[in-house]
């Protein structure tokens, strides 16, 4: 899956740069404590990113091995995603969050019809079979974003302009909004970016 | 005095027992009184901890119900109906989601709150809840850091706990925060755990307030009016009470466990009840065991009071009881049984000297007696004959006074010896009946029969007694009476058989049968005894007097004083028909000293020619022998002031001969007070010129039948003649009486003979006819001279 998300990053950054300036941006995460995070979400809002924004197709949140596989999964606004079922038991996914609330009621297999997430924020999903289940689905309005890798993330072909990075994790308390900073990202070259995380819960 | 038995026995018995119960009862009171009061302080000190064990095992109750209340809370808040309403985002849902799902688990109040502890919806109104608020504020804080720890919260009067539970969806997305009132649930369920009552009040501005209770209105209200102590006041029941203070955010909340004592007490109490029941038992046997004790002692008493009163009754027989008992009571008994041996022993020779006569060895007078009567109630139903024979000897006085009591004593077992072999039936019985009187009850004899045993006891007596040299024979009257021929009883059987004795004897006759006349003849006599006693106190007799004339020469001497009976219906009664019975009675002394005082009152009034006259009286073998008669007399003479010597006293032979020794020294005795003494109708008795010579004697008076018959009798004449030359040898004068013709009187006249008496000279004269005779007399000799 994340080779398809950099090559869908490439991508865009390709296109993107054949009509204008882009840059890399290299991010730098880390809690209070200075310890590198990963699964962080990392992602860079502007109006022009919101206009460039596009569902993303194949997507889909996994069930295996009783758990959500990716644990954390950043879509774009607008996606459909799919929930199969690669467990032997049926699960029950919900959400209360504002920002999708849904049910798909106990199934196997790859429920017919994949969910709409239109509206961006943070969605909790758990099992109402499984409570031990947890999984985010982070919705964004821009495509330009990311999961940290031990604390490290690179977006490239990434426009130049002013943006706000926003940057959440799921050790932020429940309902809680992404961090936000600003961001200027060059006409070329790399930038990095520095963000804390406080007020996390391990 | 026996003491009355009943009470004397019963009161030991009551005091014996009545001691030992009453100890017994002292100590079981106090046992029981100190069993109680430890029953109480145990029992109080069990509710006590039983209380502690309630108080904990109370707040660990809410504790529980706490976590009871946050798990299902929880499980509430998984709840994915719950969870979808709660986060439908619809106000009206919400609240109505909180208020359904809050009373599913029994919450009156519900409440969720996002992550941050702030209230985004309430089942209670914001005013109800406006008070509770600020507490409610800062309650999910403390919660957070207490989950099981919450203070109580009052409302509306009524503690709640709180609990708070996370909302997951998976991960916590808010809080439900749940109020519980502390339920009359939980205090009934203390009630099946401990049997403690549970009484919930609030206090709040002063004023307490019952939330709940376990227990009855009245008792709730008592605890409720009472705020402290340990022993819940009022009532009849010992209900002990524990208030346990209960953390609260607003207002006091108070618990107020009771216990009652009677439950804990009510085992003592069947045990006190066991312990009185034992204790009465206990007593029961006491009072059984003392009076089986007591018993024991008073049985003895009382057996021993029964044996004496038995003894008192003279039953010697039967031995005294409990004489095998080795303790107190037996040596009583034996004592007592000694006592009873020793006494029937002398009540035995009592009886024996009683009943028998120890000189014969035969039954007295009045064992005789019995075992007729015993005799004629045994032959009654056989309607068998049976006879008694009364025996008297005849002169046994005379072998007495001449060979002496010895002499006399073995006489009478002789004889007694002879009537005894003579008794051989059986049932036949020998007496002595006192004196020389014997008696024999011959049983299935009728008259025919006892006559020929009467010839038996006469053929027996044929052979003389010889004793030492003496030989005596033997005599003796009989008399025979039957039963039931002649008296139908012992009493009348024996006076009968008497008085045939008593006939027998006076006819001389041996034995007779009883017969009806005798009995007459003896009542005759009886009555004869009480007309004499009249005659001498209605003055009925008369002094007659037979005069003495000198011989020769007729002149009147002497006179010989007679008595006679003008009897008042019968007229002159001859002296023959009472004095011999006057003489058998005794009452010849009486008719003695009449005589003597009549005499000398005539003696006292006799004129002067008659000056010298001497009077003779009669004296009786009874007047001989009365010690009396010399003072009497001379008492007599000297109230008349007459001297002795006018009176000659006449004394029969055979007067004196009864007993010879007593005469003697009387006739001594009179001598010497000076009365001439004469003897009377001398030559018919027994006596001895030895004896007479020593005799005071003065005069000799021959007996009438010498002198009636000397004139056709020549040895008559001799004896006459000879008598007066032995008197006149002797130196006595000499009488002769029965002079009762003039030819005798010549002769005796010519023999010498000093004085004469007779018909011839004069029959007995009543005294004023005797004067007159005197002084013709006197007249007569002196126209003679």
């Amino acid at each position: 899956m994340k080779s398809v998300w950099i090559s869908l990053g490439a991508f865009v950054a390709a296109s993107v740069g054949t009509g204008c300036l882009a840059a890399s941006v290299q991010f730098d995460v880390r809690d209070e404590a200075g310890k590198p995070l990963t699964d962080a979400v990392l992602f860079l809002e502007s109006p022009e990113a919101a206009k460039a924004v596009k569902p993303l197709q194949g997507a889909e949140m996994a069930q295996q091995g009783k758990e959500f596989v990716p644990r954390v999964l950043v879509v774009t606004k607008g996606t459909e995603l799919a929930f199969p079922n690669r467990d032997k038991v049926r699960h029950h996914v919900y959400s209360f969050s504002p920002a999708k609330k849904f049910e798909l009621k106990l199934y196997a297999g790859t429920p017919a019809n994949p969910v709409l997430f239109d509206q961006p924020g943070v969605v909790l999903l758990g099992c109402n079979i499984h409570d031990s289940m947890v999984g985010w689905v982070l919705v964004v309005n821009t495509p330009y974003h990311g999961l940290s890798q031990a604390g490290r993330l690179t977006l490239d072909n990434v426009p130049a302009g002013n943006y706000r990075l926003r940057s959440w994790h799921p050790g932020l308390p429940v309902g809680a909004a992404a961090l936000d900073q600003a961001l200027v990202v060059p006409a070329s070259g790399s930038v990095t970016a520095s963000v804390r995380m406080a007020g996390l819960t391990p | 005095m026996i003491p009355r038995l009943k009470r004397g026995a019963s009161s030991l018995i009551t005091r014996l027992v009545g001691l030992s119960l009453l100890l017994l009862l002292v100590v079981q009171i106090a046992g029981f009184g100190v069993v109680r009061q430890s029953i109480e302080a145990n029992a109080r000190r069990q509710v006590a901890r039983e209380l502690d064990i309630a108080e904990h095992v109370w707040e660990r109750m809410l504790a529980q119900k706490v976590e009871q209340l946050r798990d299902s809370a929880t499980l509430l808040a998984a709840d994915y109906g719950f969870r979808s309403a709660i986060n439908s985002g619809d106000v009206e849902t919400v609240q109505s989601v909180l208020e359904n799902h809050g009373s599913r688990i029994g919450a009156t109040v519900t409440a969720f709150l996002d992550p941050q502890f702030k209230v985004t919806a309430s089942s209670l109104a914001d005013e109800k809840m406006g008070l509770d608020q600020r507490l409610i504020a800062d309650l999910p804080a403390y919660l957070s850091r207490n989950p099981t720890g919450a203070p109580l919260i009052v409302i509306e009067g009524v503690p709640h706990q709180f609990v708070m539970v996370p909302m997951r969806a998976p991960l916590v997305i808010g809080w439900v925060l749940m109020g519980f009132p502390v339920s009359q649930d939980l205090g009934k369920e203390m009630g099946l755990l401990l049997q403690v009552d549970v009484v919930l009040v609030t206090q709040s501005e002063g004023q307490r307030r019952l939330v709940f209770s376990t227990t009855t209105p009245e008792v709730s209200q008592r605890a409720l009016a009472q705020a402290t102590g340990a022993e819940l006041s009022g009532g009849s029941e010992l209900v002990l009470a524990r208030h346990v203070p209960m953390k609260s955010r607003n207002g006091e909340v108070e618990t107020i466990l009771l216990r009652s004592a009677e439950e804990v007490l009510a085992p003592y109490r069947r045990l006190q009840w066991l312990l009185a029941l034992i204790s009465g038992g206990g007593l029961l046997l006491v009072a059984l065991g003392s009076s089986l004790v007591a018993r024991r002692i008073t049985t003895p008493l009382r057996d021993l009071l029964l044996a004496t009163q038995r003894l008192a009754v003279g039953e010697y027989q039967a031995p005294i009881a409990h004489l095998e008992r080795r303790d107190e009571i037996g040596n009583l008994a034996r004592a007592f049984d000694h006592m009873r041996v020793d006494i029937d022993h002398q009540q035995s020779e009592i009886r024996h000297l009683a009943y028998w006569d120890r000189l014969t060895g035969l039954p007295n007078r009045e064992r005789f007696r019995e075992a007729l009567e015993q005799a004629i109630r045994d032959n009654t139903p056989l309607a068998r004959p049976l006879a008694v024979v009364s025996l008297d000897l005849d002169r046994f006085k005379h072998v007495n006074d001449v060979l002496g009591y010895a002499f006399g004593d073995r006489l009478l077992q002789a004889v007694a010896g002879r009537l005894q072999n003579l008794v051989t039936q059986p049932g036949d019985l020998v007496a002595r009946r006192g004196g020389n009187e014997f008696a024999v009850l011959l049983q299935g004899c009728d008259a025919k029969a006892a006559l020929e045993f009467t010839q038996r006891i006469a053929r027996a007596f044929e052979v003389p007694l010889a004793f030492d040299d003496q030989t005596i024979d033997l005599s003796a009257g009989m008399g025979v009476a039957c039963w039931p021929a002649d008296a139908d009883n012992a009493d009348l059987l024996l006076s009968r058989s008497e008085i045939a004795m008593y006939t027998a004897k006076r006819k001389l006759s041996g034995a007779l049968l009883y017969d009806a006349a005798f009995d007459s003849a003896s009542g005759q006599m009886l009555s004869l005894l009480t007309e004499m006693r009249r005659a001498v106190e209605h003055n009925e007799l008369r002094l007659f007097l037979q005069p003495k004339v000198s011989l020769p020469g007729g002149q009147v001497l002497a006179a010989e004083a007679l008595v006679r009976w003008q009897h008042p219906q019968r007229g002159l009664v001859p002296p023959m028909d009472f004095i011999p019975f006057a003489e058998q009675t005794g009452f010849v002394r009486q008719l003695t000293l009449w005589m003597f005082e009549a005499a000398t009152r005539l003696i006292a009034g006799l004129p002067e020619p008659l000056a010298g006259l001497r009077i003779s009286i009669n004296l009786s073998t009874r007047d001989l022998l009365d010690p009396e008669l010399s003072t009497r007399l001379g008492t007599l003479l000297q109230r008349h002031e007459v001297r002795p010597e006018r009176f000659c006293l006449e004394i029969t032979e055979s007067a004196i001969m009864d007993d010879p020794q007593r005469a003697e020294t009387m006739l001594n005795r009179l001598s010497e007070q000076g009365f001439k003494l004469s003897i009377d109708d001398f030559g018919t008795g027994y006596s001895s010129l030895a004896y007479l010579k020593r005799l005071p004697v003065d005069e000799l008076k021959i007996d009438k039948s010498f002198v009636m018959g000397m004139e056709k009798d020549e040895d008559d004449a001799k004896i006459v003649r000879s008598t007066i030359d032995l008197a006149h040898n002797l130196g006595l004068s000499v009488v002769a009486e029965g002079v009762e013709s003039a030819a005798i009187m010549e002769r005796l006249g010519q023999l010498q003979c000093d004085e004469a008496q007779g018909y011839h000279i004069s029959r007995p004269l009543p005294a004023e006819a005797f004067l007159t005779w005197c002084a013709q007399q006197t007249a007569a000799a002196a126209t003679a001279a």
